[in-house]
């Protein structure tokens, strides 16, 4: 993974110097409210409900044992001991005091992390693949180009003061793990004509109250083409975009306004205008930061591990968790290991102190140090022995991190609701607590297999309910808090928006409606067929119909 | 970039002006005043950037209701001065607008961008130790520290403490700038003990982090000097093994010394330049064109604590044998080897060489 040089350390020192002089200048009243809000927000210092939140950047989801320790070490020290993972592969502490932020940042320095552009009207953390140098399929390891876009997009002083956020995704293979579409750009690496690096380019993608899909604008940038082009769209943007209504803002609204091809043909004039070779990565420098990407020193082992076999065979709690939480590696003999932090239950995302220091100590025994922080809201470790994954599944287990869910219908993607946000109109917590509770037969989740279940408090959507397979919507009737249902939503290479199926349920109707839905699909489905493809192929009416069916009967 | 106390005449555009707009008046004019509207509202960054891509050569100027924590944004998109709104305090500007000693992305402005340090050459130290005496040589001492501290220069410096009786000033520079860098202090053996006691003090006030306590080796120590009176027979060869030779083991590594030497301390220092270069190594003296009062003042301000011997006569101070008081019409040095010849350790000759 990436380690700072003397460089990237002062940058980072200089920032929280920055950020002591705004604080100063805030308290002693030279700043106003209005004038610190969009600095500190890019200081990643939210004002929430109860207290101050720190969102601290995991860029592209990568991290060392080290790192999660220190985040450990900030999670006891200055909060209530425990953490939550964001999709945006952010980490936020939900009760810091405001006056230990700079040693907070101080602590996060130490070990090379920061908080830097996680909110605020800016570029925000770069995310990717979490399975990147993992997966078969990647045509490119996309985590250098993360770096790359990381670093050109840090305080960049053109773009810090943008109509609204801004979000970049990269991956490496046609398979989207890392939703792309959703993005304000979403880059996909492909082979350009040259057989060199180039990247597929989407925008305009979002969510929020007027979400949509993002569209190609361009088949294949060169990859020493790219800073420029995204220069481009930027550029393009903070002078279109509009300033006069928040809800607007975003570059999605502005594509859909004035049409994808003359916002290509703003793109295009920019990109034709712009000084390119300053913008050119020069060589050496990818060269550089590739390097630090290379492949960890695998062993050479055979692909298939006797033991590993063998643990299966006897430990059928074990072997349920392999299926469903553990992935295939392009290294034979290795697999990564899906860290579940949705125990049912639980509050999906959220982590322990105690339990990080778990991760962070299998990640430095068995995962050659590393650990990704994924757009599900769980932890993965990406290299391990399929030797040690007994090991490794034993440690988590006892440490309540083994929840064979992932990617099944209680690895529920949350944001906090209204049990922390000040912006939510309801609770997203306790309905994902109950549909959890309600699903959480471990049978009957490997029988249903791959089911995204989204929730989120309000419109802003931070639990993406627009690309759930199934979406839910916390919202506000009256004072009381009542939740809209979706179905057909994707947030894949084949994208698509979740449609509304009527009228919102209060909260304790939502999980026995979507347990309903999801017995439906049991019953309809072909052999083999995934619950989105019998949304797809049947549309959302049998599932309405199952939603309500117990409502309309007692109506 | 300038930061202008007074409106200025010329054509005035607010960002919200189109594009096509504004890059026909900068064809027409050599000189523009772009007013932001809103502090959040970015365009105004953009606009400079793309006229200062087209060649855009004339003066653009920014003025309404921007904040200093934007001082770099503007410099760096291109624009050359700031309209500072009536009664503004320019020193946060100034503050803010240096804050980053390098940035990652390239821009309009000519910052240093870290991309091409990564693989450009270094330069040779002489080269170096004339671009910053050019450069900072009559700027603020703190900002030639900075300016040597740089990143980008790669250099590896530790300061060099007697924690006398000036020692505060540099120090005091030392903890803004970066307080965890190595300070060697020479404990000889032969200090007062209140030189021990304010080493203490000044190191736990300042917050500095690094304080290196160097030591003359004792089997050097047992051969040349056993009685510990070499001083009164041999003087040098005393501040050979207490300072000289401790303190080039102590340096080894190091490839940039700072010093708080100052020209007015005595007729060998008079020429004094505040970046000296020898070989590959680089001797720092952020202090050497301050005046005695221009320390003393700075020492007041600052509300530093005062080495303890000071009110007692002692305007510098070494070892306790080769020290002592001085009389009021007698220079501030008198007071060290006084009667003989000597009038320095030998120090700083000798850590013009590189260490071994």
């Amino acid at each position: 993974m990436y380690r700072y040089d003397e460089f990237d350390a002062a940058l980072v020192r200089e920032r929280i110097a920055e950020f002591s002089d705004q604080v100063d200048r805030r308290s002693s009243g030279e700043l106003t409210e209005d004038e610190f809000k969009p600095l500190r927000l890019m200081n990643g210092v939210y004002l929430q409900l109860h207290a101050y939140m720190a969102r601290v950047a995991v860029p592209y989801g990568v991290m060392n044992g080290r790192q999660m320790r220190q985040l450990a070490h900030v999670a006891r020290t200055y909060d209530k001991g425990y953490g939550h993972f964001t999709t945006r592969t952010n980490i936020q502490f939900n009760w810091p005091a405001l006056q230990d932020l700079p040693a907070i940042l101080t602590d996060l320095a130490e070990v090379e992390m920061h908080a830097i552009q996680t909110s605020g009207n800016c570029i925000r953390n770069v995310t990717t693949d979490v399975f990147a140098g993992v997966a078969a399929d990647e045509i490119e390891d996309p985590r250098p180009w993360c770096e790359i876009i990381r670093q050109w997009s840090t305080i960049h002083p053109e773009f810090s003061f943008l109509p609204r956020k801004f979000k970049i995704a990269v991956i490496g293979a046609a398979k989207d793990r890392a939703a792309i579409r959703t993005h304000d750009v979403g880059l996909q690496i492909v082979r350009g004509e040259d057989g060199q690096t180039a990247f597929r380019v989407f925008v305009g993608g979002g969510q929020g109250r007027l979400p949509h899909i993002a569209q190609e604008i361009a088949s294949a940038v060169p990859g020493r083409s790219l800073l420029a082009y995204l220069t481009a769209i930027l550029r393009a943007y903070n002078l279109l975009g509009r300033r006069d209504n928040i809800h607007k803002a975003r570059i999605k609204i502005l594509v859909a306004a004035i049409g994808i091809d003359a916002f290509r043909d703003e793109v295009e004039r920019q990109f034709a205008i712009l000084r390119q070779e300053d913008l050119r990565i020069p060589d050496e420098e990818l060269a550089r930061i590739q390097a630090y990407f290379t492949p960890p020193p695998f062993e050479t082992v055979p692909a298939i591990s006797p033991s590993y076999d063998a643990a299966r065979r006897l430990n059928p709690e074990f072997a349920r968790f392999t299926r469903s939480n553990l992935r295939d590696h392009k290294q034979a003999g290795y697999g990564a290991i899906i860290v579940s932090l949705k125990p049912i239950g639980g509050v999906p995302g959220d982590i322990t102190a105690a339990q990080m220091e778990v991760v962070a100590d299998l990640a430095e025994k068995f995962a050659f140090n590393e650990v990704r922080a994924s757009y599900e809201q769980n932890l993965v470790l990406p290299h391990v022995r399929l030797d040690d994954a007994h090991a490794v599944w034993s440690r988590l287990r006892e440490a309540g991190l083994a929840t064979a869910n992932a990617d099944l219908a209680t690895d529920i993607i949350a944001c906090p609701g209204l049990d922390y946000c000040s912006l939510a109109n309801a609770r997203s917590i306790p309905v994902a607590q109950a549909l959890s509770r309600q699903l959480a037969d471990a049978a009957l989740l490997e029988k249903l297999g791959p089911v995204r279940i989204n929730i989120s408090g309000c419109i802003n959507a931070c639990g993406h309910h627009h690309v759930g397979h199934i979406g839910v919507l916390g919202v506000d009737r009256k004072g009381e808090e009542y939740y809209q249902i979706t179905v057909g939503g994707s947030p894949d290479e084949q994208a698509a928006l979740g449609e509304i199926v009527g009228r919102s349920l209060p909260a304790d109707e939502v999980a026995p409606a979507i347990a309903r839905a999801l017995d439906r699909y049991l019953e309809i489905r072909h052999d083999g067929e995934l619950f989105i493809d019998t949304v797809r192929r049947l549309g959302a009416d049998p599932f309405r119909t199952a939603i309500y069916e117990l409502t309309d009967a007692a109506a | 970039m300038q930061l202008l106390e007074h409106a200025q005449n010329g054509v005035r555009l607010t960002v919200s002006t189109p594009e096509e707009d504004i890059r026909a008046a900068a064809a027409a004019n050599d000189s523009l005043i772009l007013e932001f509207e809103a502090f959040r509202d970015g365009r105004g960054f953009s606009l400079a950037a793309v006229l200062r891509g087209q060649g855009y050569r004339g003066s653009l100027i920014a003025a309404g209701k921007i904040l200093p924590d934007q001082a770099r944004h503007l410099r760096r998109c291109g624009f050359d001065a700031v309209e500072l709104s009536p009664g503004a305090d320019a020193a946060p500007w100034r503050r803010m607008d240096q804050v980053f000693s390098a940035a990652y992305q390239p821009a309009s402005g000519d910052d240093r961008l870290v991309w091409r340090q990564r693989h450009a050459a270094p330069e040779d130290p002489a080269t170096l130790a004339a671009r910053l005496n050019a450069q900072w040589g009559d700027a603020d001492a703190e900002d030639l520290l900075k300016a040597v501290l740089d990143p980008a220069l790669a250099r590896k410096a530790a300061a060099i403490s007697s924690f006398g009786a000036e020692a505060a000033v540099l120090l005091h520079l030392i903890s803004r700038v970066r307080p965890d860098l190595p300070v060697v202090f020479l404990e000889t053996g032969q200090h007062f003990f209140q030189t021990l006691a304010y080493r203490r003090e000044l190191t736990e006030r300042l917050g500095l982090t690094d304080v290196r306590e160097i030591k003359p080796g004792a089997a050097a120590l047992s051969k040349a000097d056993p009685r510990g009176d070499l001083w009164r027979s041999q003087p040098d060869t005393c501040c050979a093994v207490r300072k000289i030779q401790p303190l080039a083991q102590a340096l080894t590594g190091f490839d940039t010394r700072i010093t708080g030497r100052k020209r007015y301390q005595n007729s060998q220092r008079a020429d004094l330049m505040p970046v000296e270069a020898n070989e590959d190594v680089l001797t720092v003296n952020p202090l050497a064109k301050w005046s005695a009062n221009q320390v003393e003042d700075w020492l007041l301000d600052h509300e530093l604590p005062r080495h303890p011997l000071v009110e007692q006569g002692y305007p510098s101070i070494g070892c306790w044998p080769c020290t002592r008081a001085v009389a009021a019409d007698e220079d501030a040095r008198d007071g060290r080897w006084a009667g003989q010849d000597k009038t320095e350790c030998g120090i700083h000759e000798r850590m013009l060489v590189p260490a071994c």
